[in-house]
């Protein structure tokens, strides 16, 4: 069975993706679950909280496809380096 | 005696017992000790603090710690002195100086929050602490730990420069160099502190940690005989500092120790490196994440996880923020050590470089009082300034060739 996993990310979307549905397709391309926890939104950016669910390999995916369409993806774990 | 009522979320403002905890569970918000002070105000006066020894626990009541505090006896209570010379030479008449570039024992601010962080970690029955650092934080964790016979993990990327890993080695810590960038570094460190039971200063027990920035905040209000400046210059990484300044000040006032501070907060940044200035001057809620690019190293937090609060700091207080170059910083950290002989590391080129831009600017009026806050010291990043300060006149050792040499 595959293994599962849940990450909490920080995402960051520019003006252009704020009207994609990039959550939507890469919940349903890489099977993700997402858990939306807090969201804040101006005319110029976009800045999502939420936990995402699935098997390890598919959240990677799935983590990776945001990357590449061009949202910023961080760890919620505060500042680690300094 | 414990003094802290429990945990709170910076977002949603969910109440959480004094646990290890450091997000909400709710809305992934941040967590914030908070304290009884209706109790702290019966036992916390200036007299009592007067007659304290002058290290950072003489405000232990506002310090989440429950029992006698263990780590950092000797850190805190650095020199704050009026600077006549710096102050001239930026055309201001009353200067500050708040100089951790001398905390004890590692040089840096990173010794109160790591002291506060081990006294807590040891309450919670930790036997190992870590942190992933590239410099200040590494050396604090490196010797708090070594001194409190704990054993310590400290994470740094692999090609970190050879000062910095000489100066956390040498408290023979387990060093681990990852082989990675930064951002690889900190995702490791979020793993390793999920999986394993140690105390990552600030990731796992980061509420309790963050709040030993506040001393720097007390003390200041402490040095200037209970009062608080008009305006303070904080650089910023993370944005955490900022804000737990002001906190100190609120909460001081909130005990009736100083009166209303009137205080305004202005945030200083590389420009190589600037998030949170760029979202306070561009009016933004929102923090975009930038990949850092400056030699202020210490600052070079891309993705501030207290970036927002920090932009609160500024904004309730009627601060502003600014950046400045790399060239600007080095002649920074020139200037603090041609007007007033502390040699800074590039965080401290940051503030003052910062702090002449905003009085030349006119942000900040001439004739208020004005602190810098000077945060680590100069010879952990000699690389920066090095080829900036020139070379020593090399001569034989005659007369004659001191007199060729240097015409008098």
């Amino acid at each position: 069975m595959a293994k599962k996993a849940v990450k909490l990310v920080k995402l960051t979307f520019s003006q252009k993706l704020i009207k994609e549905p990039v959550i939507f397709t890469m919940a349903q391309k890489f099977d993700v679950m997402p858990n939306i926890r807090r969201a804040r939104v101006t005319d110029k950016i976009g800045e999502m909280v939420l936990e995402l669910a699935g098997e390890e390999k598919k959240l990677e995916k799935g983590i990776a496809y945001l990357i590449k369409v061009g949202v910023i993806v961080e760890p919620i774990v505060g500042d680690i380096i300094e | 005696m414990s003094y802290i009522k429990g945990l709170r979320c910076r977002e949603c403002g969910r109440e959480y017992p004094k646990e290890v905890l450091f997000v909400c569970e709710y809305c992934f918000g941040s967590l914030e000790v908070i304290y009884d002070y209706e109790k702290i105000k019966e036992k916390l006066t200036r007299e009592a603090i007067a007659s304290r020894p002058k290290n950072l626990w003489r405000y232990r009541e506002l310090l989440p710690i429950e029992g006698s505090p263990t780590d950092g006896l000797n850190s805190g209570f650095t020199p704050l002195f009026r600077a006549h010379n710096l102050g001239k030479a930026l055309g201001v008449d009353e200067l500050y100086i708040k100089d951790d570039s001398v905390c004890h024992p590692t040089l840096s601010f990173k010794d109160r929050v790591v002291a506060v962080a081990l006294s807590r970690a040891k309450e919670f029955g930790f036997k190992i602490v870590g942190c992933a650092s590239t410099g200040n934080l590494a050396n604090a964790v490196a010797s708090h730990a070594a001194k409190a016979g704990l054993k310590s993990y400290i994470f740094i990327p692999a090609d970190l420069e050879a000062g910095k890993v000489i100066g956390t080695l040498i408290y023979a810590p387990n060093l681990i160099a990852v082989e990675g960038n930064y951002d690889e570094v900190n995702r490791l460190c979020s793993e390793i502190a999920g999986k394993y039971k140690w105390a990552f200063v600030n990731v796992n027990i980061r509420p309790y940690y963050a709040e030993g920035s506040k001393t720097y905040g007390f003390e200041i209000a402490e040095q200037l005989g209970w009062k608080t400046p008009d305006h303070l210059v904080s650089p910023c990484a993370g944005g955490s500092l900022i804000t737990k300044i002001h906190k100190a000040f609120k909460e001081l006032h909130k005990l009736e120790l100083i009166a209303k501070p009137k205080t305004k907060f202005y945030a200083a940044q590389a420009s190589g490196c600037s998030p949170i200035v760029t979202a306070i001057k561009e009016k933004s809620e929102i923090i975009k994440p930038v990949k850092p690019k400056t030699i202020a190293k210490s600052l070079a937090i891309g993705n501030p996880a207290d970036g927002y609060y920090a932009m609160g700091t500024v904004g309730d207080t009627g601060g502003w923020a600014e950046s400045v170059s790399d060239d600007e910083i080095v002649e920074g950290i020139k200037l603090l050590a041609a007007t007033e002989g502390i040699f800074t590391e590039t965080a401290g080129g940051v503030t003052v470089a910062v702090t002449k831009k905003l009085i030349e600017q006119g942000r900040m009026p001439r004739d208020e009082s004005i602190l810098i806050a000077i945060t680590g010291n100069g010879l952990k990043t000699q690389e920066a300034v090095q080829p900036h300060i020139g070379r020593p006149a090399r001569i034989k050792p005659t007369i004659k060739s001191f007199e060729e040499e240097v015409r008098l």
